[in-house]
């Protein structure tokens, strides 16, 4: 199938939701969004470092060095609270736009002029 | 040691960059490998795993490229929000510390405001009177011109000599040395206003090119053209002083006609107030008049700008040359070039007063330096305690700079408050002599100039006091002896230092203080040569009835009468210079039969006075030879002269019967001397009494009335009203007393600052010495309790403390007067009847600086004669 890019901005959302449960270093987020994706998105892995650098220096995110399953030396990122924040908050906006945004995509051609959607 | 602390920074600035980058790498080294691994998983094999890995990562060098800016984008903006959060902290941290101890901190500020509220206050005159009097575009390049005899001006004022006018045209034509040169006439004529009282106004003439010379334009109308002049116009510009004060700043006062004299000018145009004309400090022009170039009188003033880099030494001597064309003959006078800022009549005394003051404000920075020393001292344990709860050595010092950057910023911004009340002050308490005072505000220049004094000082002491302290408390950490010996050394030795410098600085100002004092006490006891008590002068101003000579005479003789009339009149009689003004003849005094002396061969100002026979009786000036005079006539060839001169040019006594005259020519007639006049000081205590004076039988030149009164003034004020029946415009009454007093006011003034700066300079000093004493009693308190349990008596104690105490001040008064001797050259030439290495103010240094200094140890002596020897020991 084709994959569809990511909009701008919502990968900082999806980076952060990645996040939401527990640290991850940076592979492990491009792991566990193409798993959630179930290949349908376009993620570039280099973006999304850049998507994580840029939250970082936010203070969205809070980096610290760790060490995989492996011993390997890697930089585990976590939510801080006003990143955890942000993602609730952004969520609800994201949620809020599509469902409006869908409801326009899919009515009859009259829908506004009947009164439109609730 | 801070070079250490320097190069330990620029380390850490330069590690922080390799980290990240290599953080980076890391993290794409790492990335690159689990996807490999994770291919090789899928089934690829190994090398087709890496590439596909890598492929997939994006273009290698593009990609890393792009995450390296993020990377070093997200440490910029970490940074940043780690930095304003340590600042706040910081900030608030040090605010706590400050209202916990806010008695030091409010000292501290004081001390800081003090200093530089002085130092504003009199730098501020020093800028806008002498540095930049003149809102003209190159100011710098400003001067004024004027003449002078070749022999120089012996009066010791400054008086000029009106260039002729065509010395003027040619000058403006022909001297390179100058962009251009401005003549400017001053006057004062009657203005008709609609209800009949007499008014005057301020005039200048000036040329039209003048308003862009000075670089202004008309705030309404316009301002001459060459065509008004060509053409003779009646035109008229106002100053906005005048057009605002007296015709209400209407904007209808275009075209509006004025009366001036007998002539009425149309308005034409308002001139800004910054446009002036001449040395700063004159009354602000009224009226504006053109001035035609080519006219018979052109005014004596000369303004002119000089080329770039061409000097005043340059350019007069080619204005002399230029005179010497054109003047023909023998030159008799030379050009004088000056820069506005050297006419102010005050300039030396402010410049003593800016060098006091400097001193004042390094006492002041010295003591601050001390407090803030002090302070740090006193935390040592608790900034301990911080570091080894984790504060790195380069927070502690970035806290402890933060906290005197926090009390410099007050002390400035309280100091410049401080300076402007100052300033007021100093402009409302300033003697008449020194009324260009006014003009003094605070300008860009001392404010950015004390600005930048307070900022270098609380970066020395915050950083010399806070590298220190850092320093030790990362060292000592939690060692209890909170007064170690060790560390300290250093530190007490800065502050002994600091105070030893306090008190020799002092000292040079008490010294100075003392000297004017003195000096003033001397010039107060000077016998002036004559009478002032009950003295009045009176000056007529003349109005246009009373132009020719024969007519002003004739008034004067006829008011005389009215005078004589007047009830507690004792005696009147009519003078050329009354006392408070001069009268000069140029030209070169001439002994006859004698060769003269070289002073006397050249061209320069000669006192002379044309007064009636009995005005020496009037005055009370003693006769010590010969007769007054007994020639009034037109033709009389009588001269009294004064005895100075007369027992200078004639040591062995015989004035009388010598001929003398002041010779331009070599025609004119000799005058014989008839008598001999003790010394007199009409112009004040101050002024040359050796310089010759000839005083010349009443002539046409008699221009004022002295009278005097057993009365007061009011009994001769009905006398203003008389005059102006008679025909004058008015009539100025003086009293000769106050003249007198009103020529100590400069001395008295300078006295006061000079004495006021020095008693703040001896308390601060007095202040540091404290702090120092009690400091070393604090830290010897061991020591004292040992003495005192192996029998010290108590006067012992006392002298050690007391001695140490006086021990620093002389070490500080040593220096301080030795400096003094040198220094004191400099106000050598304004000093009355006072050597400049006076042992009465130098003792008086001496003194005060002990007496303070026992003071200062009052307090700590009485602590340490309460030591109670047991805790004292035992309490290590």
């Amino acid at each position: 199938m084709t994959k569809l890019p990511v909009l701008k901005g919502t990968l900082d959302l999806l980076v952060l939701r990645a996040l939401s449960w527990n640290p991850m270093h940076g592979f492990e987020i491009v792991s566990w969004l193409e798993r959630a994706a179930n290949g349908s998105l376009e993620l570039d892995d280099s973006a999304l470092y850049q998507a994580v650098y840029r939250l970082e220096g936010k203070g969205l995110l809070q980096a610290e060095w760790g060490v995989t399953e492996n011993n390997r030396r890697a930089r585990y990122y976590k939510l801080s609270p006003a990143g955890r924040a942000y993602l609730r908050a952004e969520t609800k906006n994201w949620l809020q736009y599509s469902e409006t945004v869908t409801d326009i995509l899919t009515s009859a051609r009259d829908a506004a002029a009947m009164g439109g959607a609730p | 040691m801070i070079r250490d602390g320097v190069r330990r920074v620029l380390h850490l600035a330069l590690r922080r960059r390799d980290r990240w980058e290599r953080e980076v790498e890391e993290e794409i080294k790492l990335h690159i490998a689990l996807r490999t691994e994770q291919l090789i998983g899928e089934g690829h094999d190994v090398e087709h795993a890496y590439a596909e890995a890598v492929r997939r990562f994006g273009p290698l060098s593009e990609s890393r490229a792009r995450l390296m800016d993020a990377a070093r984008h997200r440490e910029g903006t970490m940074r940043r929000t780690e930095f304003l959060t340590d600042l706040r902290q910081d900030l608030s941290f040090a605010w706590r510390g400050l209202r916990r101890q806010k008695g030091w901190g409010a000292v501290t500020v004081l001390t800081l405001a003090l200093g530089i509220g002085a130092t504003t206050a009199v730098f501020s005159v020093v800028s806008t009177l002498l540095l930049h009097p003149l809102p003209y575009p190159n100011a710098n390049r400003v001067v004024l011109l004027y003449q002078q005899p070749i022999s120089g001006n012996n009066t010791g004022m400054s008086v000029s000599i009106v260039a002729s006018p065509g010395v003027v045209r040619a000058w403006r034509a022909d001297a390179r040395s100058f962009e251009d040169i401005q003549p400017g006439r001053f006057n004062v004529r009657d203005l008709k206003t609609a209800s009949g009282d007499p008014s005057s106004v301020m005039t200048t003439s000036v040329l039209p090119s003048f308003p862009a010379f000075a670089g202004q334009r008309p705030i309404m109308g316009r301002m001459f053209t060459a065509s008004d002049v060509e053409s003779g116009a009646k035109v008229v510009v106002l100053g906005e002083g005048f057009w605002r004060e007296r015709l209400g700043g209407v904007s209808t006062a275009l075209g509006r006609i004025l009366t001036i004299g007998d002539t009425a000018y149309t308005i034409i145009g308002v001139a800004p107030a910054a446009m002036r004309f001449g040395a700063p400090g004159r009354r602000a022009t009224d009226v504006w008049l053109p001035l035609d170039i080519r006219g018979k009188v052109l005014g004596g003033n000369l303004m002119g700008r000089l080329r770039p880099g061409v000097t005043p030494v340059t350019a007069q001597r080619e204005l002399d040359s230029i005179y010497a064309r054109t003047a023909g003959g023998t030159p008799q006078f030379s050009a004088v070039v000056k820069t506005p800022g050297e006419r102010v009549a005050f300039r030396d005394s402010l410049l003593l007063l800016a060098a006091a003051v400097a001193l004042v404000l390094l006492v002041a920075c010295a003591n601050v330096a001390h407090l803030l020393i002090a302070r740090t001292s006193s935390r040592r344990r608790e900034l301990s305690i911080r570091t080894a709860l984790g504060a790195g050595r380069g927070r502690i010092f970035r806290q402890l700079l933060t906290e005197s950057s926090i009390l410099c910023a007050m002390g400035t911004v309280l100091g410049v408050f401080v300076g402007w009340i100052g300033l007021r002050l100093l402009i409302a308490a300033r003697p008449s002599s020194l009324d260009e005072l006014k003009a003094a505000h605070l300008d860009a220049f001392t404010l950015g100039l004390t600005i930048l004094i307070s900022v270098a000082s609380a970066l020395l002491f915050g950083v010399l006091g806070a590298i220190q302290t850092s320093r030790e408390s990362t060292n000592e950490a939690l060692k209890g002896a909170a007064l170690a010996a060790t560390g300290t050394g250093a530190r007490h030795r800065v502050r002994r230092l600091l105070v030893v410098s306090e008190m020799a600085l002092s000292a040079v100002l008490i010294v100075g203080a003392a000297l004017a004092v003195r000096s003033l006490q001397r010039l107060q006891s000077i016998d002036v040569g004559f009478d002032a008590r009950g003295l009045y002068t009176m000056y007529p101003t003349w109005g246009a009835k009373l132009e020719d000579s024969v007519s002003r005479r004739q008034f004067l003789t006829n008011f005389a009468q009215r005078v004589r009339s007047v009830q507690g009149v004792r005696e009147v009689a009519l003078v050329q210079a009354p006392p408070g003004s001069r009268s000069f003849s140029i030209g070169r005094l001439e002994i006859d039969g004698a060769t003269t002396t070289g002073s006397n061969d050249a061209t320069a100002f000669i006192d002379v006075n044309a007064v009636q026979p009995h005005f020496f009786r009037l005055m009370g000036i003693r006769l010590t030879e010969g007769v007054t005079f007994t020639d009034t006539s037109a033709a009389s060839a009588q001269v009294i002269v004064n005895a100075s001169f007369a027992r200078k040019q004639w040591p062995a006594g015989g004035a009388l019967g010598h001929r003398v005259r002041i010779s331009r020519t070599g025609t004119e007639p000799w005058l014989t001397v008839i008598g001999v006049a003790s010394d007199a000081r009409p112009s004040g205590p101050a002024a040359e009494s050796t310089a010759p004076m000839l005083y010349l039988p009443p002539s046409s030149a008699s221009e004022a009335i002295i009278v005097r009164s057993a009365g007061d003034a009011r009994s001769l004020a009905p006398l203003a009203k008389i005059a102006r029946n008679m025909g004058a415009r008015a009539l100025t009454i003086e009293s000769v007393e106050n003249l007198m007093a009103g020529f100590m006011a400069e001395p008295r003034f300078v006295m006061l600052l000079l004495t006021a700066f020095s008693a703040f300079g001896l308390a601060l000093a007095t202040i540091g010495l404290y702090g120092v004493m009690t400091f070393t009693v604090a830290q010897e308190t061991r020591d004292i309790g040992i003495r005192v349990a192996l029998g010290a008596s108590r006067s012992s104690l006392v002298r050690r403390v007391i001695g140490r105490g006086v021990g620093l001040a002389a070490a500080g008064a040593g220096i301080g007067l030795a400096a003094s001797t040198w220094v004191t050259k400099i106000i050598a030439g304004r000093l009355y009847g006072v050597d400049r290495l006076d042992p009465a103010a130098f003792a008086c240094g001496g003194i005060l600086l002990v007496a303070a200094a026992v003071i200062a140890c009052i307090v700590p002596t009485r602590r340490a004669v309460s030591v109670d020897p047991m805790t004292a020991i035992r309490n290590e």
